[in-house]
This record gives C-alpha cells, sequence and structure tokens, in this order.
C-alpha cells in the first residue's frame, strides 16, 4: 500500500482512466474529485472544479431528484440510481464539442453512493454513463414493435387507423398532454345522410364513398402525431395533440372544403348541391381532463354541427 | 414467529406510511402527477409463507419483478420491492408515459423500475434506520424477474424470516398493489422487534400495556 502523499496522485490517475463520468463531494457539496471523462463532457476542467460546491457548476439540479439523492447520500448514508428514462438529461454533458455547440445533452444514466472515511467523514461519488447507444438502440426497437402492431391497428376497409388505434392514440396523447401542459384538439366527423346515401346507392357505393372520403382526409394531417382513424361506421376521428381549438377548426373547415370538393354525388341528400358532405365537432383539452370527457364534448360538438344543417364546424 | 402486540403493529406501519410519503411525494415530482402511497398492513412471516402470499398475489403467469437492495450496519437485509411482472409495464407505463409493446420489459424500463424501487427502498428503510436510532447503508438496486421462491431465494436458504409491507400505489387514479419484504436472520427480527419496544418507550414514555 502506498504512503497517503502518493495514493492521491494514484486516485485521480485511475478515476482519469475511467470511461465513466466519476466525481466525488464532500459533506458540503463541494467537488473534491473529478475526473477526466467529466472534463471532456462537461467542458469544465477539474482545476476549475476543485472545493466548488456542486450546485454552483449545476444551479439548475437545484431542488431536484439529484439533490435529494446527493443529500440522501450524505446525510443518511443511503445511495441512488437515477435512471434515464426518468431523469431526461440532469447534466450538462455533451459526447463532443459539435454536440455542444447544439445544445445536445448526452442520455445520462447516475449514480450516487455515499463513502465512508474511518475518521467519520462523509463523501458521496457520483457515477455518469453515458446509455445514448443504448437509447438509440431501444427507440429502434421500440419504432420496430410499434410498425409490427400497426399492421394490426389499420381499419380494413378504409386503411386508415382503425377505432383500436384510436382507443391506444388518444389514451397516451391526453396523458401526453396533461404532463407536457400542451394543449390537444379532438375532432370527431361524419358524412350527411350516410345511411340514406346507402339506400339509396346500395352498400358496394356506399363503401367506396367511405374510402374515397377516407383517403382524402387522411392526407391532411402533416405531423405523425397527428391521428385520422375511422371511428365506427360513417364516423371519422382525428386527434391533433399541441394543437389549440383554433387552429383545429381552420383545419376542420379545410376539411369541409375538401369533401364538398370531391363532389360525390348524392341524390338523397337534403342539401341543396345533391353532393357528399361531412359535419365535424371540435373539442380542445382546455375544457376536458378525461379522455372520456374529451370524446364526449367533441361528439356533443359534432351534434350541435348536426343540428346546425350539416356540413359545417361546430366547436366546443 | 414473532408477534407484534397491537400498539408495537400500529407504530411500525405509522412508521412506514411517513417514510412511503416521502416516497411518493419523490416520485410525484419526477413525474409530474400526483403518486400516492400507502402501507396498510404489514406481518412477520417465514420465507415459505412469505412465498405462498406472494404466489396469491398474481393474477397473471405467476412471475413477478423484484427490486433488490442489500442493506447492512445495526443489522442486515435483503430488501426486495416485488409487483406481479404484468403490473410492471403498466407501473413504466403510468410514470414514463408509454411502455413498449413488448413482453418483457426493456432494459431502460427495467432501470426505471430499478430507480422506483431504489426511491421506495431507501424510503422504508430510512423508516427504519429512525427507528433503529442508527443508519443502514446499502447497495444499489438490481432487477429480477421470477417467481415469488426464486426471488425471495437471493438471500441465500439460512433459516429466515420476512417483514412484509403491502403496498398500494395510486397513480393516475389507478390503484397497484406491491410488496415489500424485509429478508432478515432470527436475531435481526428479535434485534428488530426490541427496538421497537424500545420507540415506543420513548415516545410514548412505556405506557404500553
Amino acid at each position: 500500500m502506498k504512503s497517503s502523499v502518493e495514493s492521491l496522485p494514484l486516485l485521480q490517475g485511475v478515476i482519469d482512466c475511467i470511461d465513466v463520468g466519476t466525481l466525488v463531494l464532500d459533506a458540503n457539496e463541494r467537488v473534491v474529485l473529478w475526473n477526466r471523462w467529466m472534463d471532456l463532457h462537461s467542458g469544465v476542467l477539474g482545476a476549475e472544479t476543485l472545493e466548488r460546491s456542486f450546485f454552483d457548476l449545476f444551479p439548475e439540479q437545484r431542488g431536484k431528484r439529484l439533490e435529494a439523492a446527493i443529500g440522501q447520500a450524505l446525510r443518511s448514508n443511503l445511495p441512488s440510481l437515477l435512471s434515464q428514462t426518468l431523469n431526461r438529461w440532469p447534466l450538462p454533458l455533451y459526447a463532443n464539442k459539435a454536440a455542444a455547440e447544439k445544445g445536445e445533452r448526452m442520455q445520462q444514466q447516475i449514480t450516487v453512493t455515499p463513502l465512508n472515511l474511518g475518521n467519520n467523514e462523509r463523501y458521496c461519488l457520483i457515477q455518469v454513463s453515458d446509455v445514448t447507444a443504448a437509447v438509440q438502440r431501444e427507440n429502434l426497437l421500440r419504432e420496430q414493435a410499434v410498425a409490427l402492431r400497426s399492421q394490426t391497428l389499420l381499419d380494413d376497409l378504409t386503411g386508415v387507423a382503425n377505432r383500436r388505434h384510436f382507443d391506444m392514440a388518444i389514451d397516451r396523447e391526453t396523458r401526453r398532454a396533461r404532463r407536457m401542459g400542451t394543449p390537444l384538439s379532438l375532432m370527431m366527423l361524419d358524412i350527411d345522410y350516410f345511411k340514406a346515401y346507402n339506400d339509396h346507392y346500395g352498400h358496394q357505393q356506399g363503401d367506396a364513398c367511405l374510402e374515397a372520403v377516407a383517403s382524402a382526409l387522411s392526407t391532411m394531417q402533416q405531423r405523425p402525431a397527428d391521428l385520422f382513424a375511422r371511428y365506427g361506421g360513417e364516423e371519422f376521428a382525428v386527434i391533433l395533440p399541441d394543437t389549440p381549438a383554433d387552429a383545429a377548426v381552420m383545419m376542420a373547415n379545410a376539411m369541409c372544403r375538401k369533401v364538398r370538393d370531391l363532389r360525390i354525388p348524392h341524390q338523397a341528400s337534403r342539401t341543396d348541391e345533391r353532393i357528399v358532405t361531412i359535419s365535424i365537432g371540435v373539442a380542445g383539452s382546455d375544457n376536458a381532463g378525461e379522455v372520456y370527457e374529451l370524446i364526449n364534448a367533441a361528439d356533443r360538438a359534432l351534434y350541435q354541427a348536426k343540428a346546425c344543417g350539416r356540413n359545417r364546424v361546430h366547436s366546443i | 414467529m414473532v408477534r407484534l402486540t397491537e400498539l408495537e403493529h400500529d407504530a411500525l406501519v405509522e412508521l412506514f406510511n411517513i417514510g412511503v410519503g416521502q416516497a411518493a411525494s419523490a416520485m410525484s415530482e419526477i413525474v409530474n402527477e400526483t403518486v400516492t402511497m400507502s402501507v396498510p398492513a404489514i406481518s412477520f412471516l417465514t420465507r415459505a409463507s412469505a412465498a405462498k402470499l406472494l404466489a396469491s398475489r398474481s393474477t397473471g403467469n405467476g412471475r413477478l419483478c423484484g427490486i433488490s437492495q442489500h442493506y447492512s450496519g445495526a443489522f442486515e437485509t435483503e430488501a426486495i420491492l416485488m409487483f406481479p411482472e404484468e403490473k410492471s409495464q403498466e407501473i413504466v407505463r403510468l410514470m414514463v408515459g408509454e411502455a413498449m409493446p413488448l413482453a418483457e420489459l426493456s432494459a431502460m424500463e427495467q432501470e426505471a423500475m430499478s430507480e422506483i424501487g431504489n426511491i421506495l427502498l431507501n424510503s422504508c428503510v430510512g423508516s427504519l434506520a429512525n427507528l433503529l436510532g442508527h443508519e443502514l447503508h446499502g447497495s444499489l438496486p438490481d432487477y429480477h424477474v421470477g417467481y415469488g421462491e426464486e426471488i425471495l431465494a437471493q438471500a441465500g436458504s439460512g433459516e429466515t424470516a420476512v417483514l412484509m409491507l403491502h403496498i398500494e400505489f395510486v397513480i393516475e387514479r389507478q390503484q397497484i398493489a406491491g410488496d415489500v419484504a424485509f429478508i432478515m436472520d432470527m436475531t435481526a427480527l428479535h434485534d428488530l422487534k426490541q427496538h421497537v419496544a424500545n420507540f415506543l418507550d420513548r415516545s410514548i414514555g412505556g405506557a404500553q400495556p
């Protein structure tokens, strides 16, 4: 065993070779050890960190889970794990200079472990692992799993998302909207006088009409999270994440125009032009916190649009 | 098996409820949703009856997912948080927002479950440390999947007792139940009972019948 005078440079040498971010804080949360990995990925050199409070270096971590974990290690002697999934990008660490310039933080997994020296001195060891590769691999896996699943999530007739897909998506999107505090809009729409259309032209032509309307409307949602789904019968639904109700109403009006522009003849329609038209109800998540409330609101809006003469948009 | 008086039982339940309350607020902070947790009951069991109890909880394939940490110091114990395997995906979905549509949790999802276990186990052990008046120190969490007896057997096969905490989580109005097992040897168990008695003496001045 080396004497204590020699062991400190040896220790520093060892942690500098370790390919994991490694730093040690004393009982007052001051940095006493900081390895080269941290130099490289934080852009802060070890010499600048010595004896500085961890929270001076990373002020945004005050009041966060990492502060609680450090406190638990220093004061209660208990170790903590901060997973990448539940703690996205806690520290400003970057894979390289280019990533730092773009502000793209590394995906991190952090452990905080208490260290007890014999003389009652308490320290804590923080280790940061770069899990970017694992996260990318899982994202790929997720995409493939979702792609596989989507094969059972399409409506046989129209090829758009089916009811099962809609149910899963609306559940996920209301959760996300609530969590992120972003607006979410939902449209419910159906084809006006569709029963009369079926009675007049027969079911085969009814199906062709559904296909034509679905295919015209399903191309109008531009963003990947937007979802156009067949809700049932001649009813369709559109989920628009990150969209306030007024923007959804604009889109709904464009959808009504698009269907009119198809100029599908409908002799049994009671509209002036005797063509196929749709009615749309629009609801925004600001007046509904729960999934069923949002669906109910959009349904009520659709009913209003019908009651006001069809071929129009109504919003709640 | 060691029996607690009603007063001792209630004192322990209250102590653990304070602990898991703190864990719940830490989790609420992480997921930005209200998470509540409570410990309605605890029991001391032999390992065989603990395994039987765990088997009875499962509704699906009978397998459990377990997050374990080893603690030592004033006394030594393997602490394990367990959920029926099919519930683990639901917890990840509720905590993370979505879960991968696979039969088993992905590595990153397992890590998230480990963090949930870590927060919860540390809080329970913090309660125990308060009771003992001594710190315990622990390992980082490990994740396992298996049948109840397999998970409990990690602590070795000696004669051991299990302190079982039944835990109820409510996340987004959905209720999920799990169990925490503290596996310890008989000496540790008797020590613990003694500490509970001392704690009651200290806090209520020995008014115990």
